[in-house]
């Protein structure tokens, strides 16, 4: 009984904790004036606007940068899961030399400091005139989800029976066909979470986007957010608003798969 | 319909030498059992027929061509795994169809015959199911059913039943061998039960460590076998090996050299009472220590001059341990063997 | 023959010709203007492109010092925009890396003398920038319905301030202040200094900080703020612009940009100098510059040059400074303008002019940026108690002398060149030499049978090359050479002089340690407070994917918008943690932000907020996979809850958890985002901070590329030995059970 109500309280105790700062920033959001400053803990009060909201979306390019957000976040997720699913199945079916070290490299990949990748990376782009347009993101977004993907996916085909693809084999499919027949749709959870890092990467991703994209109309939404700060004028109702609306199909897609994400992890984590 | 040799097959996995020059001919529509203990080579054998391994060495001809190299897309062989290997996203009636589905055959052609092949095996209820919602037994026959929906000329069995109980094995056993007389297809079944090897093949090849040791019908291979290891893989109850002063009494010339073993199945040994026929002749003393009832007939265990025999006798009459009495046997049914060689002496 | 090609050539002439005229220019102009004058800005500009369709002017948006980071970076790649409008203070960085050019070719001498020389600063005698305004001084704003006369002096600076720092409703909290401004920025607190002794650069750019007049300073706010309680405990930019907003601060140290902000707040405002120190009598003397445009010193075409210099001109014309001037009532930069109606008739501006007079010169030389960044670090400590006054102006010419010496070193080759150039080609060579076997049946494998393999997987090793190989192999290149501020176009390999730096500098190990220390907390309480969660979801808890929902929201939230969130969390003034600590546990308020362990804490329980529902995840999966019958077995052994939990999950979660906790380990050991954000780079003063984020610092902030390269070369080291032997470990514990 007292574990029971221990339970309970604990749960509750840290769903106020997840939940809060989010309905801070919603407090900020429904807030007038620009100031980021009350006194008060109540995130509804008599003086909630909805004026930020409609000022995002008129007058502002919000919905321009949240098109090119979500353009480049679905061909991301497109590449990186084509490119995840295809050599995750090689390296996992396939024996080769220096297969481990690949491996391990790919795990490696994320032990170093990503901000210093950023200086010689842009100049590869400068370099290829891939700077100001989204064929540079595209690379580098896919990219940089890819070594995670891969360990991810790799793991999961480890766990699916030879027989299954010598079955197809003999029933007459190409190596492709049972990849693309057979394969795929199996690994349709990993496929899930796969599809989930790639997006997750480009949609919230900042640092990266503001060193290629130059040109305001190609703005993606992180971008976009931060124009609303400047270290001494922010307007916080604006970036309260935006930052709301952006986290908030990343919310449904987590909610959505969570009980992918559940299977599909541990498959990888148990495996490594 | 297919005709198959393997000339010197030889595989081998990194150190270890799986299959040491097999040579290997099948008749057309024959049921050939592969039979030996695990690691012997017979699944490994079985999958260079159907393509999944290469052998090192030595060729592969069916009807005559060659087909050692050919991709196992384009071969003529159908294969029931042992996991089933049932296709998880799709339904019974999916994956019986996918080869057709693959071979661009139209949906009612195909509709017909998965249908016609459930109906056969007895799970035509079941078109809808996807396997995770079948039992063992129905996932080997939706197993079944896949490979033989392609109508190939050889199918392949890879111990197919070892995940199913007892009572399902039995069932499954007959059945299988039914499907062979509807079908003329050549097929070959790899286990190790040597009950599922003496009741279904048509010829079984027993082997070991990489090599055929004997080949035949089950009944030659009961009745004679090659060598020791032979005679104590095959045949339920196992037989007895004795050995020592007993042996060298033996009425055989071949008996009297040292190092043999006098090899009798339990079934050939009997209660020494009363006259002694020509063929018989008398063992010893032998002590009962346990008897276990197999229902129409009991298997004694006991001891013969310092070694544990059994023998089979009715269940009619009884026999407390401790009791003594002579043995004799049925010296057509016995067996010499040369301890060291292994081999058969009388044959 | 000859009359077909000619005639070919001159269609194509023609044909170039006419697209070019059909094509217009696009120029770029990047800048930092604040939201009203943007408006401004956006308004001039369209109606250039009206009267000059042949152009196209695209501006965009950014923060200040990310516009000079960006704008270092694009110049790093030859590109970036052709334009770019910045304070003063960027053209000294800017100038020695060369990625700007001179005006002085280009404009005219006359046409340079129309303008106050307060807007064409200077560098090493030539003049790189054009401003439209000039002012972007601090001065003292105060609140007219709560102060009518301004102080003059200190003195009554702190008399009237106390007088109007009151708790007004009575509920133990102060409601008003008397003075608010963003006080831990030194250039808010840079006028004061000539004012109690000297100014803070000698004339030839050496930092004078060890001096009587900045210790003073130091003591002054910290007297305002603990002895005379006139200024709040916490108070930056936004708190300070808030409070003046809400009529809740009498008085406000801010700059001329501000003024159109509190006018649309409605706030009825004044204009005076900052007050004279009483005890020496002289005048704060605000640091006047202007904010202004440059040229990039790379063009795309002589097009693009003509156009932008025409845009330049355009954008200081008397025109737009007026417009300006009309909209925002910012100080025009052309003197004609001065005399006009639209200047005169602003009491602003006059009030203005003479605050001006008082005001020195924003230095433009890169060192001031060493001036700064000492300044701020060492104040902060001084305001945390760390240091007292005294010592921290000792401190702070230590330090800006040291960064000095860092910025302009330009390090030469030595020995050590020689050695790693040498051993790079033998690498190579070995290398080639061993794999030239796996290189050929690489390259054969495209045809063999496996082809389809090969092909498979080439696209990924394509992007991953790209994107993470060859940028982790130029990295080592940097790391072994000189590339700084003043090597910006022309670094060279010296050797392992990066190397040696970092390993002998003690600050490495202490940042090291507590880097190390952040992972351990974070993981650790990663790991207890998601197995924990998974484990009451699991087995006690009906409706799982509910809760399991709920808990999963730090995830989901992009990492740049929750780390500011909590940032804002933490704020003394108004944070709700705060806020919930008095009200409802009645503690009083921590100074989370401005104290090193606190703001530390801070960055923890942020990090922990971000990370626990990946664990929580695995931990459920790993929990599924415990089969019931061993619990039930368990219970029938009489083993109680803690037992089970002991014994059965914690052993048969740990194969799931540990690489788990592996990986989330190499994670938060460089996880920049959260210490940057929550810490705003550090604070306070330069002591909350991870080697990660003291790598981006050292690149970003202090050009100092090939350091920042070398210690991120050493992270990555570390890293790897550190999980190769903690596989291998984990690897021989699974072979051996």
């Amino acid at each position: 009984m007292i574990k029971r109500i221990f339970a309970w309280l604990s749960l509750c105790i840290f769903a106020v904790f997840s939940l809060y700062p989010m309905l801070y920033v919603l407090s900020v959001s429904l807030r007038g004036d620009n100031a980021f400053q009350t006194q008060s803990l109540e995130i509804f009060s008599s003086q909630s606007t909805l004026k930020n909201f409609v000022v995002l979306f008129t007058e502002t390019d919000f919905l321009l940068w949240m098109r090119n957000s979500l353009f480049i976040s679905a061909v991301t997720t497109l590449l990186g899961v084509a490119l995840a699913s295809t050599s995750a199945y090689a390296l996992s079916r396939h024996r080769f030399r220096g297969r481990n070290l690949m491996l391990f490299s790919l795990l490696a990949s994320q032990m170093f400091p990503a901000t210093m990748l950023i200086l010689p990376f842009y100049i590869i782009l400068a370099k290829m005139h891939l700077i100001d347009n989204f064929w540079g993101l595209f690379l580098i977004y896919s990219s940089t989800a890819l070594p995670f993907c891969i360990w991810q996916m790799k793991a999961y085909y480890d766990t699916i029976p030879k027989e299954l693809e010598e079955a197809a084999v003999l029933d007459g499919c190409s190596r492709w066909m049972t990849f693309y027949k057979i394969i795929l749709p199996v690994s349709s959870p990993a496929l899930v979470i796969t599809a989930l890092f790639s997006f997750m990467t480009s949609w919230s991703e900042y640092v990266i986007a503001a060193v290629v994209l130059q040109d305001p109309e190609l703005y993606t939404l992180p971008l976009g957010l931060r124009s609303f700060q400047a270290s001494l004028a922010t307007q916080w109702g604006l970036y309260a608003a935006g930052a709301l609306i952006v986290s908030v199909p990343v919310l449904i897609l987590f909610i959505s798969i969570s009980r992918y994400l559940v299977s599909g992890l541990t498959m990888g984590s148990v495996k490594g | 319909m297919a005709h198959i040799e393997f000339s010197q097959i030889t595989k081998s996995f990194g150190r270890s030498h799986i299959l040491k020059g097999i040579d290997l001919e099948i008749a057309s529509g024959e049921f050939l059992v592969l039979v030996g203990p695990s690691g012997c080579g017979k699944s490994t054998l079985l999958r260079t027929l159907a393509g999944l391994e290469t052998p090192d060495a030595g060729a592969i001809r069916v009807n005559g061509q060659d087909i050692t190299r050919q991709e196992p897309q384009n071969r003529d062989v159908s294969m029931v795994f042992q996991n089933y290997a049932l296709y998880p996203h799709m339904n019974v009636a999916e994956n019986m169809g996918f080869s057709l589905h693959l071979q661009k055959k139209s949906k009612t052609e195909i509709a017909n015959r998965v249908r016609e092949i459930a109906q056969l095996l007895q799970i035509d209820h079941l078109l809808e199911r996807k396997p995770k919602e079948l039992s063992g037994g129905q996932r080997q026959r939706v197993a079944l059913g896949r490979a033989l929906a392609r109508q190939t000329s050889i199918v392949l069995f890879d111990e197919p039943l070892s995940n199913l109980d007892a009572h399902l094995r039995s069932q499954m056993r007959v059945e299988i061998k039914r499907l062979h007389q509807k079908i003329n297809s050549t097929m070959i079944y790899v286990t190790h039960d040597q009950m599922e090897a003496t009741t279904m093949g048509d010829r079984i090849a027993v082997l070991k460590d990489g090599v055929v040791e004997q080949i035949g019908t089950p009944s030659e291979i009961y009745h004679q076998p090659k060598n020791i290891f032979i005679a104590s893989f095959i045949g339920s109850p196992e037989m007895n090996f004795i050995e020592g002063a007993v042996v060298g009494q033996l009425p055989w010339p071949e008996a009297k050299k040292p190092g043999q073993l006098l090899g009798v199945r339990p079934e050939a040994i009997k209660v020494s009472e009363g006259p002694v026929l020509a063929q018989e002749w008398e063992l010893g003393d032998y002590q009962v220590e346990l008897s276990e009832n197999l229902g129409g007939q009991t298997m004694l265990h006991g001891s013969l001059q310092g070694q544990t025999v059994r023998l089979l006798v009715d269940s009619a009459k009884e026999y407390h341990p401790g009791q003594k009495m002579k043995l004799k046997i049925d010296l057509t049914k016995a067996h010499l063997f040369d301890k060291s060689s292994g081999l058969n002496q009388r044959l | 023959m000859t009359l077909v090609l000619r005639l070919v050539f001159s269609v194509l002439i023609l044909c170039s010709a006419t697209t070019s005229f059909a094509e217009p220019v696009r120029i770029q102009l990047w800048h930092q203007m604040i939201y009203s004058h943007r408006q401004v800005l956006s308004e001039a500009l369209r109606q250039f492109e009206k009267e000059n369709p042949d152009i196209v002017i695209r501006e965009t948006y950014r923060e200040t010092e990310e516009l000079r980071s960006s704008y270092q970076a694009a110049a790093m790649g030859n590109s970036g925009p052709e334009l770019v409008f910045g304070p003063s203070d960027q053209i000294g960085p800017f100038a020695t890396m060369g990625i700007i050019q001179p005006l002085d070719g280009l404009l005219s001498p006359e046409e340079l003398a129309q303008y106050d020389p307060l807007a064409l600063p200077a560098y090493e005698g030539r003049h790189y920038m054009l401003g439209g305004t000039v002012g972007n001084h601090l001065m003292l704003l105060y609140n007219k319905k709560l102060l009518p006369t301004p102080p003059q002096t200190t003195d009554e600076l702190i008399h009237l301030g106390q007088k109007l720092t009151a708790d007004l409703d009575g509920d133990g909290k102060i409601d008003r202040y008397g003075l608010v401004f963003n006080y831990t920025e030194p250039f808010f607190f840079a006028p004061f200094i000539p004012a109690f002794g000297e100014p803070f650069m000698t004339a030839d750019f050496a930092p004078r900080l060890a001096q009587p007049g900045l210790s003073k300073t130091f003591q002054f706010i910290l007297d305002l703020r603990d002895k005379y309680k006139i200024i709040p405990k916490e108070c930056d930019y936004e708190t300070a612009n808030a409070l003046f907003k809400q009529n809740k601060a009498a008085m406000l140290i801010n700059g001329d940009w501000s003024w159109g902000d509190y006018r649309d707040a409605g706030v009825d405002f004044g204009i005076a100098r900052i007050p004279m120190v009483s005890s020496t009598g002289k005048w704060p003397s605000p640091l006047v510059g202007t904010v202004g445009y440059s040229l990039n010193a790379h063009f795309q075409s002589p097009a693009h040059k003509e156009a932008a210099l025409k845009v330049l001109r355009y954008l200081t014309s008397a025109s737009v400074q007026k417009l300006f001037t009309q909209k925002v009532g910012v100080m025009p930069s052309l003197l004609s303008l001065r005399a006009d109606a639209v200047v005169k008739q602003n009491p602003l501006l006059q009030a203005s002019s003479s605050i001006m007079a008082v005001g020195l010169p924003m230095p433009v030389v890169p060192e001031v940026r060493g001036v700064w960044d000492s300044l701020r670090i060492q104040y902060q400590k001084v305001l945390a108690g760390t240091l007292n006054a005294e010592q921290g102006a000792q401190s702070a010419q230590a330090m800006a002398e040291a960064q000095i010496q860092n910025m302009n070193q330009v390090i030469p080759p030595d020995a050590g060149a020689l050695v790693v150039k040498g051993l790079v080609g033998l690498l190579i060579l070995v290398l080639l030499y061993l794999s030239r076997n796996s290189v050929v049946l690489f390259f054969r494998g495209f045809r063999g049978p496996q082809k389809f393999v090969y092909f498979m997987m080439l696209p990924a090793f394509i992007g991953i090359f790209a994107v993470i190989i060859y940028p982790f192999f130029y990295n080592i290149a940097i790391s072994f050479s000189n590339f700084s501020l003043r090597t910006f176009q022309d670094w060279s390999i010296v050797g392992f002089h990066n190397y040696w730096e970092a390993i002998s500098d003690p600050k490495f190990y202490s940042l090291l340690l507590k880097t190390v220390v952040w992972t351990v907390v974070n993981v650790a309480f990663h790991v207890t407070l998601g197995v924990f969660l998974a484990v009451i979801i699991n087995q006690l808890m009906p409706a799982k994917a509910f809760w399991r929902t709920l808990l999963i929201i730090p995830w989901a939230v992009p990492q740049y918008i929750t780390a500011l969130t909590w940032r804002g969390m933490f704020n003394q003034e108004y944070g709700p943690i705060n806020q919930f600590l008095q009200k409802f546990l009645h503690l009083s308020p921590v100074q989370w932000l401005s104290q090193p362990f606190t703001a530390f804490v801070a960055c923890i329980v942020t990090n922990v907020w971000l990370g626990f529902p990946f664990m929580m995840i695995v931990a459920l999966g790993g929990l599924q996979a415990i089969p019931q019958s061993l619990y039930e077995a368990a219970y029938l052994d009489k083993a109680n809850a803690w037992q089970r939990f002991r014994h059965i999950t914690l052993p048969l979660l740990a194969p799931v958890m540990i690489p788990a906790a592996l990986l989330g380990s190499i994670w938060t050991f460089n996880n920049l985002n959260v210490v940057w954000l929550v810490s705003n780079a550090g604070e306070p003063g330069d002591q909350t901070h991870i080697l990660v984020s003291y790598v981006y610092k050292a690149a970003f902030n202090l050009y100092r590329y090939g350091y920042a390269a070398a210690v991120s070369v050493l992270i990555f080291l570390m890293l790897v030995i550190w999980s190769l032997s903690s596989l291998r470990s984990q690897y021989k514990k699974e072979t051996q059970a």
